[in-house]
């Protein structure tokens, strides 16, 4: 018997509402959760009676069992909240949907993220990650403990300013395709990027994710199940979450610190289990928090060389999709689709296996999600298309 | 005219009168006219960087000075009606719309002082603040194995002994990364910023890394490596707690 999750489940529906501007969604974050819920279900031409399971993460003021109840389900059989702040849970989220229905714990479960300024206050990603031993000093932002690693990054790992502002170009531009996105209609430009207010040195103003009140929703179930609801399921090739040494609650002591926190055994497990060379991925949705994390992601999966080089890589033409070498964030991602905290990356990397981007990678078989970096936790996703399985 | 500016390098003579209507709209208490003279996409972030007293009688550009950069700095000390005074800096540019403040902050740089400092509810980390009190830099480290440990944590993640220890280091170190912070996050930042955090690697601790802000925020030449000193800076209250600050040697 094997203990690979290859294969044996996959998305079969997604739904969101629209990104408001934070503090301005008309309704609770529960009632958006709803929304974005009935839509997936809708989506994947299911009852949303018939969900059995729900899964969220980074401390989702929504509990799955009152999601459930205001839903009226026949019956919930997995209800489970990813532990670790930050967006680093998102990966790990669809990760543990896949586990329960690849282990019959459950047979179509949702995985959820709603957020609104009113029910969860400005900056609730951070929330309880900042003990005096930081807040004494000023630092009461992920913005600020990302700015120390970037800097390092810059500074001493010798990788490109450039590097960082390619992926935000990319972002920017991908989101001008994309009428959903907050940036919609909004391009950016190198003058308006390099000139913007500093946030926290090396970060500025368009380094920084935005935060949107919203919610999104990915329906899992077994592969069995999602070929008699979609014509082209997203199956989950595999999955990986976790921490490495030193990595988690530990003051700025990590081991590696200008990493994003995919240690390498994590990275090994994410390809080996996806029966995949290391980097063969045709579209990546890389959580931004911020710029520079990000890039430390692309460099930990092997996806971008370290050092200098990543700004030989790191180039716009590189990272646009439809011909790129490694489009990323096709949809606008954070930085430029929207915020409601990484979930609407899970969508577009369900998007490009359905081919339903706006801005498609053409044939991608294998599309990438990455979660959370430099969070307590980070985890990431390898979907599939149905060539792959 | 013992009133008249301190003006340093080649400074634009139509910013003498804008920098000194700036500090008069400001003494008035005229919001709509300071806002105006800020840089439209950046309203926000410097309304929150400057801490002026509530009732302001007066103002007075000290000094102009050329920056790199096509950059003004001047120097206005705004009054208030108990006599007490505050220099800020507003750093000035020329836009097509005119001339405009890009930056401002409290003269002199001073860290910000939260409210936050002092030990975590489960004590934890008690015995460093308390080390702080006492004037020295404690760091936990296992008294089994001899680990350096920090963040603390309740056993050695090493030998998982629970004798842990909490020598004196000396507080000596070089930066091993460092960040300016522009935005005021929170209201405690306001009159503080900008400021520098310094993450400094510590060899008397095993190479842990201790967070403080460095004394000097402005210094614009930071770099990794450069070597820093602690200070302790004392508590602003009697149930207050000190906190541990950089500076470069």
């Amino acid at each position: 018997m094997s203990r690979s999750l290859r294969g044996a489940a996959a998305v079969a529906g997604i739904g969101a509402t629209p990104y408001y501007k934070r503090g301005t969604s008309p309704h609770s974050a529960l009632r958006l959760t709803l929304e974005a819920i009935l839509a997936a279900c809708a989506d994947a031409g299911l009852d949303a009676h018939d969900v059995d399971g729900f899964v969220s993460y980074a401390n989702d003021l929504s509990e799955g069992l009152a999601v459930g109840a205001a839903l009226g389900v026949r019956e919930i059989r997995w209800s489970t909240m990813v532990w670790g702040g930050g967006g680093g849970g998102v990966a790990a989220a669809v990760n543990a949907a896949a586990a329960a229905v690849a282990s019959g714990q459950a047979e179509h479960v949702i995985v959820y993220r709603g957020l609104t300024e009113a029910d969860d206050g400005r900056q609730s990603y951070g929330k309880g990650h900042f003990p005096s031993l930081l807040s004494a000093h000023g630092v009461l932002t992920p913005a600020q403990v990302c700015a120390l690693r970037t800097q390092r990054m810059l500074e001493v790992d010798g990788v490109p300013g450039s590097a960082l502002e390619a992926l935000v170009q990319a972002s920017y531009q991908h989101a001008q395709q994309n009428p959903d996105a907050v940036a919609y209609g909004r391009p950016l430009d190198h003058d308006t990027y390099a000139g913007a207010r500093w946030v926290s040195e090396p970060l500025r103003l368009f380094d920084c994710s935005r935060e949107n009140d919203g919610a999104a929703a990915v329906l899992v179930t077994s592969a069995e199940r999602a070929r008699d609801l979609r014509p082209v399921p997203a199956y989950v090739l595999s999955g990986v979450q976790g921490a490495g040494p030193d990595w988690s609650e530990s003051a700025e002591n990590n081991a590696a610190y200008t990493s994003a926190g995919f240690h390498p055994a994590l990275v090994a497990r994410l390809w080996a289990q996806a029966e995949l060379a290391p980097g063969a991925a045709d579209v990546v949705q890389v959580y931004e928090n911020f710029s520079g994390p990000a890039v430390a992601s692309l460099i930990d999966l092997g996806l971008c060389p370290p050092g200098a080089e990543a700004g030989t890589f790191m180039t716009l033409p590189n990272l646009l999709a439809p011909d790129g070498a490694l489009p990323v964030n096709t949809a606008g991602g954070n930085l430029a689709e929207g915020f409601v905290h990484g979930i609407g990356l899970v969508l577009e990397a369900v998007r490009q296996i359905r081919g339903t981007s706006a801005n498609q990678v053409p044939g991608a078989d294998i599309s990438l999600l990455l979660g959370g970096p430099v969070a307590p936790l980070v985890s990431a996703t390898v979907f599939g298309s149905p060539a792959t399985v | 005219m013992t009133d008249r500016p301190v003006l340093a390098g080649e400074v634009p003579a139509d910013l003498v009168a804008v920098a000194e209507r700036h500090g008069q709209v400001v003494a008035a208490g005229d919001n709509a006219a300071t806002l105006a003279d800020f840089r439209a996409d950046r309203t926000g972030q410097l309304t929150g960087s400057a801490r002026l007293p509530d009732r302001l009688i007066s103002s007075r550009l000290l000094r102009l000075e050329a920056e790199p950069d096509g950059l003004f700095a001047a120097y206005i000390r705004y009054t208030a009606d108990d006599g007490g005074s505050t220099v800020l800096r507003s750093v000035w540019v020329r836009l097509d719309e005119g001339w405009r403040v890009t930056q401002v902050r409290n003269i002199p740089a001073t860290p910000p002082v939260m409210a936050a400092a002092g030990p975590r509810d489960d004590g934890l980390d008690a015995p460093h603040w308390e080390g702080l009190r006492d004037g020295e830099v404690r760091v936990q480290r296992c008294g089994r194995c001899g680990h350096w440990i920090w963040a603390p944590q309740p056993a050695c993640p090493r030998c998982h002994g629970f004798e842990l220890a909490w020598p004196t280091v000396e507080p000596a170190g070089n930066v091993y990364s460092w960040t300016r912070t522009w935005q005021p996050f929170s209201p405690e930042l306001s009159g503080h910023v900008p400021f520098v955090i310094v993450l400094a690697e510590l060899p008397s601790a095993g190479g842990r890394r201790l967070l403080g802000v460095l004394h000097d925020g402005d210094s614009t030449d930071m770099r990794v490596g450069q070597a820093v000193r602690g200070e302790i800076d004392p508590a602003p209250d009697p149930g207050g707690w000190p906190v541990l600050r950089w500076r470069r040697v």
